[in-house]
């Protein structure tokens, strides 16, 4: 009994902060993406071709995020079904996005005008840590072109 | 090369399903799962748990376990009662009851592996006519006439096995949920097994007594016992008081019973027995 009330209060808490986070993160995604929208980022790895007179530079972005309760809960049970687990989808592109905006961010406060060679790397924070809550890391990483 | 910045649009990479519909919709179906898988384990358990041999049963160290904790010993009225519902009750030849007794405030009585029912002297001072003991033995000793103790057992034994095998791949949050899903399975077994022994017990108390007012005696001293709101019925091993006193009822109208003879006091000797237990 008691068991059960402690698992429906936690979920509820990860479904209440969870979703209230993730909303609170998309709007200020959004926003931040239509600011530094200016800065293009490219996967390729050639630079633009032309204007010879650019500096390069490293800049990276990284963000770790953790899953809430309740999207754990649902990642678990799709375990046992099979299937896409939409829980940690939007987890993920929250992630991914942010990380490039860091990027972005880096660029832009460089004086860059474009970032080529894009990169982005995942991994999982809690591996080894079966009670853990599961948090993820994004780290984006290229090359800046700053006009000279 | 052509370059251009189109604007990204939004939920390229993510479902639009509701977060909680898809919760709801797995749960159920995982519930579903468990307890459909569960309830043909425990009904195929019970083809075989009940041809367990009772001496088996017997030869189990449970006397060693409950023992007379402390040493008390049964007034001889207890044994003569005891005796009076046992020879009543149509129980195989092999199977003997033995009662203990445990001077401790607890109100219960339970029954066991092995022909065992232990009475606490709690359950003893709540109690006002023999009637209300005789409905108590008799419900224990149907316990043990149909192997509720093995049948229990064996469900425990089978669940466990099964969770442990899911609970060692599946995420341990969701072990959780599967581990109470199946607590919640046994325990309508368990509850099935209260209802047939409050039948047995009423149907003994009718042709002992010619009434059955003991059992509905005893049913309003456990809901004064638990006089706080009693919780919801799937959570627990036994059925809502309001329940087993709805079949108690039912069974007293079925049979007929005219309630003219009033209930039987206990004698002095025993009444001063379990003050001086105290």
């Amino acid at each position: 009994m008691i068991d059960l009330v402690i698992l429906i209060s936690l979920l509820a808490l990860g479904y209440g902060f969870g979703q209230y986070a993730e909303k609170k993160h998309y709007t200020s995604i959004r926003k931040r993406e239509l600011i530094l929208r200016t800065i293009p980022v490219v996967a390729s790895k050639i630079p633009p071709q032309g204007n010879p007179n650019y500096d390069s530079q490293l800049v990276s972005g990284s963000v770790v995020i953790s899953v809430d309760y309740f999207k754990r809960f649902v990642a678990g049970l799709r375990g046992l079904f099979g299937g896409r687990i939409t829980s940690y989808e939007t987890l993920l592109d929250r992630a991914r996005r942010e990380a490039i905006l860091r990027v972005k961010r880096e660029a832009k406060d460089m004086g860059a005008e474009f970032v080529f060679n894009i990169k982005l790397e995942t991994a999982s924070i809690h591996k080894g840590r079966g009670n853990g809550i599961g948090s993820v890391e994004v780290l984006a990483y290229g090359t800046a072109l700053i006009p000279n | 090369m052509q370059y251009s910045n189109p604007k990204i649009p939004e939920g390229i990479n993510t479902s639009k399903t509701n977060p909680l519909k898809e919760f709801a919709v797995l749960t159920i179906g995982v519930i579903f799962v468990v307890i459909s898988v569960l309830a043909l384990l425990i009904i195929l358990v019970d083809l075989f748990a009940d041809k367990i041999p009772f001496q088996w049963e017997k030869e189990m160290p449970i006397e060693r376990v409950l023992g007379n904790k402390d040493g008390s010993q049964l007034p001889d009225y207890i044994n003569v009662l005891s005796q009076k519902v046992i020879s009543n009750m149509q129980l195989p030849d092999d199977m003997d009851i033995t009662v203990h007794y445990v001077n401790d405030d607890t109100v219960n009585a339970f029954a066991t592996l092995g022909g065992h029912i232990v009475i606490y002297r709690g359950l003893l001072e709540k109690l006002t006519y023999e009637e209300e003991l005789a409905a108590i033995i008799a419900h224990e000793v149907a316990h043990i006439k149909y192997r509720h103790p093995i049948l229990g057992a064996s469900h425990g034994l089978a669940v466990g096995l099964v969770l442990s095998i899911i609970s060692s791949s599946a995420d341990d949050i969701v072990s959780g949920l599967l581990g109470n899903t199946s607590m919640i399975t046994v325990m309508k077994f368990s509850r099935d097994y209260e209802y047939q022994a409050d039948k047995e017990a009423i149907e003994l108390l009718i042709k002992i007594y010619g009434q059955a007012d003991g059992a509905l005696g005893l049913f309003d001293i456990f809901k004064s016992v638990h006089n706080a709101v009693e919780p919801i019925e799937f959570l627990n091993t036994h059925p809502l008081t309001d329940n087993r006193i709805k079949q108690a009822k039912s069974m007293i109208f079925d049979k007929q019973v005219t309630n003219q003879s009033s209930m039987t006091n206990f004698p002095q000797d025993y009444i001063s027995w379990l003050a001086s237990e105290k």
